[in-house]
């Protein structure tokens, strides 16, 4: 603990912090390698007297409040007075089921893609200005979206959760997104679906889930294709047959100009592919995060305590090439020693390092990752 | 504005405006043989409200109906502020946003679109953005629901209807909030006081009284607050600071005993004086409930030491109406 003590001293003499905007309005918390209980309501009146705070403590964890505060440093929430607080997403990968069964770098990986499709909605269907959303790798499990934008400062927990149910499709109202017509002809009724892929927000987007869906199921083999669709919530072996068998040239013409006939079998894709294209956001306890106004979010440009990586701004359109294994480390090349206790593996600044119960010698940011995550001592 | 108009949404600015070019005094308005149309609309605009949860509307056939009808809505108000009962608050704003829906949805689109500008809402192309809708939408409805609605780059298209609904809840909110810090003059108590009464008997029973013992004082107003730890810590206090105190824990519901076991540390405390010295004060022996002093006379008294919401009220009891209803502290959380 020592050695990852000093490094974090290091650290905080000349941190890469990228501040919030009116400081003085937040809450900060912090969390020190010895304290098992947070230091909370304080706050800063400027920027030089937060660093000064981190150049003297260096806290293994910094936080500070999505919320504006009237008072931050009132011990309770009646004297704080809310005035506003930014809009906030927390993708962590305990959110994603099964995650962490393919190691720590593949659930980050996992992580990104949701952020990727929070992204989308967050430009294409609510507007919000690229210039005015930070999406931060939070130096852990996650990634973190911060929407600064006037309009939603103001908006209470209940608005807030709205949102939260739009990017996760949850009430999403499932005849709403199709339109059921019934069609005479000959004497018969005919019931057809249409989908309008051309709409924007959920509309659109089930209808190209359906058809890009369909086209991939269209190109594939019988039985691949057939396993591809079973792998779908409420989708069996005779369903996926019956609909592989009946996707023939002019039907895929048909449906990619909107119109779905033998609706009952198509019908079934709609759910489980609106749960493929919403964001997960939830965490087991199903607790709605953005909803909750009176947040403590990590600070960015601060230092995870348990794996000494940095809080890092990831540039919005270069989220595919962002590697928080390289991108997010906050110390040097220098190669020190450290005792390793449990053998792990892990790829890091481009280079994969397996070390085994024993001394070691490694270049100090691996060190610090090791000795943050209770692998090694330093 | 046409004088029907306004008739038909005696909540607007315009409306107000139009009274006050009138130049009548509160006093006419209760009193005078004239308005006694308005006054008889005024009482039926609140049973209506209690008992049909939505307010009819009134046949203005010529321009004296109009009048009426309008006097009638600051009248009705005064009332409902008079009952003191945040029950019938909420529900006369929300019959009274009800009205308005029914004759909102029949509006042409320009006036639609007045209207949504009154509430700061602006539209562009039959469309509004998403914050604006959030704020007014009932969201609890499937149909309402955001995710149910095609939005595109921030902006929700609505039909006429839809505005018409959206606008009930902001006229809703509208009314609800102007109550909230309306106090009435004691006159209405005199001149309505039977229908006060019922409707106090009604409504108010529920909530003022739901003391919670020192839970409660959190949501106190500071002079309130400073009367009391200067009665705990033994510091005496005027004839007035003590009425005042009083009156304004007995309207909160705190009982007798606990009222007087606050002045023990007085330093000149007779336990027999003070037990009937507040009984008096809160009518178990005079039969009159004195009410709790309103800011501006806290203030002549030199017992007043505002804070922030202080500016917005004036009078104790709404601080305290306010502040508890805003008590819903959530959980914080730490990500």
């Amino acid at each position: 603990m020592r050695f990852l003590k000093k490094k974090f001293y290091e650290y905080y003499l000349k941190p890469d912090i990228i501040f919030p905007s009116r400081i003085d309005r937040r809450e900060f918390a912090f969390l020190s390698f010895s304290d098992t209980m947070m230091r909370r309501h304080i706050s800063f009146p400027t920027r030089d007297r937060l660093l000064y705070y981190l150049r003297i403590n260096a806290p293994a964890h910094a936080y500070y409040s999505s919320a504006y505060y009237r008072r931050p440093d009132a011990a309770t929430m009646q004297e704080k007075e809310w005035m506003g607080a930014d809009l906030i997403f927390d993708l962590d990968a305990d959110h994603i089921p099964g995650a962490f069964e393919s190691g720590y770098e593949n659930a980050l990986r996992m992580v990104k893609k949701e952020m990727k499709k929070l992204l989308d909605f967050l430009l294409e269907d609510f507007g919000f200005d690229k210039n005015k959303m930070h999406v931060f790798f939070s130096g852990g499990r996650g990634y973190h979206c911060h929407v600064f934008d006037r309009r939603v400062i103001e908006l209470g927990s209940g608005e807030r959760r709205e949102i939260v149910d739009y990017i996760t499709a949850r009430g999403l109202d499932m005849d709403s997104v199709i339109v059921e017509k019934e069609i005479f002809a000959d004497g018969y009724s005919i019931k057809k679906v249409e989908i309008m892929p051309s709409l924007p927000s959920w509309r659109g987007r089930i209808a190209r889930g359906i058809i890009e869906f369909l086209k991939e199921i269209k190109s594939m083999e019988r039985e691949d294709a057939i396993k591809k669709m079973m792998e779908l919530e409420g989708i069996g072996r005779k369903i996926a047959e019956s609909i592989y068998d009946s996707l023939d040239e002019e039907r895929m013409k048909r449906i990619e100009e909107g119109m779905i006939d033998q609706l009952s079998a198509y019908k079934r894709l709609i759910k489980p592919l609106a749960k493929k294209l919403a964001v997960s956001l939830h965490s087991s306890t199903d607790e709605p995060v953005t909803a909750d106004i009176k947040r403590l979010i990590r600070l960015p440009g601060s230092l995870h305590g348990k794996t000494g990586l940095k809080v890092e701004k990831v540039d919005i359109d270069a989220i595919d090439e962002f590697e928080p294994l390289r991108d997010a480390i906050a110390f040097g090349d220098e190669i020190v020693e450290i005792e390793v206790k449990k053998p792990f593996s892990i790829e890091m600044n481009e280079e994969r390092y397996e070390l085994k119960k024993g001394r070691a010698r490694v270049p100090e940011y691996v060190a610090v990752f090791a000795v943050a995550r209770g692998f090694a001592e330093g | 504005m046409d004088l029907h108009v306004i008739a038909r949404y005696p909540f607007l600015e315009e409306a107000r405006e139009w009274v006050k070019s009138e130049a009548v005094s509160i006093e006419e308005v209760l009193n005078e043989a004239v308005y006694d149309r308005a006054r008889e609309r005024a009482m039926e605009r609140v049973k209506q409200a209690v008992e049909k949860g939505i307010i009819k509307p009134y046949p203005c056939v010529e321009e004296s109906d109009c009048v009426m009808e309008i006097f009638s809505y600051p009248i009705a108000r005064m009332i409902v502020a008079a009952v003191e009962s945040d029950f019938l608050i909420r529900r006369y704003a929300l019959a009274e946003a009800k009205k308005a829906y029914e004759t909102l949805k029949n509006e042409d689109a320009s006036f639609i679109n007045f209207m949504l500008e009154k509430f700061g809402i602006s539209m562009h192309d039959g469309k509004i953005h998403f914050t604006d809708y959030l704020k007014y939408a009932p969201t609890w409805h499937s149909k309402w629901k955001l995710v149910n609605r095609i939005m595109e780059r921030g902006y929700i298209r609505l039909e006429k209807n839809e505005m018409a609904r959206l606008l009930q809840e902001a006229i809703r909110k509208k009314i609800q909030d102007e109550l909230f810090y309306l106090f009435a003059p004691p006159e209405v108590r005199k001149i309505f006081g039977e229908l006060i009464n019922r409707l106090r008997a009604k409504t108010v029973v529920k909530e003022d009284k739901k003391y919670e013992g020192e839970e409660s004082m959190v949501y106190f107003p500071p002079c309130i607050k400073s009367l009391i730890s200067a009665a705990r810590n033994g510091i005496n206090i005027p004839h007035v600071g003590r009425f005042t105190l009083v009156t304004f824990l007995n309207a909160v519901g705190m009982p007798i005993d606990d009222i007087v076991s606050l002045f023990r540390s007085s330093p000149d405390f007779n336990e027999e004086k003070t037990r009937y010295q507040i009984e008096h004060i809160t009518g178990k022996i005079s039969g009159t409930i004195y009410s709790v002093p309103k800011c501006a006379t806290i203030r002549t008294w030199g017992l007043c030491n505002p804070d922030e919401l202080c500016r917005k009220v004036s009078h104790p009891m709404i601080y305290y109406r306010i502040k508890r209803g805003k008590n819903e502290v959530p959980k914080e959380k730490v990500l």
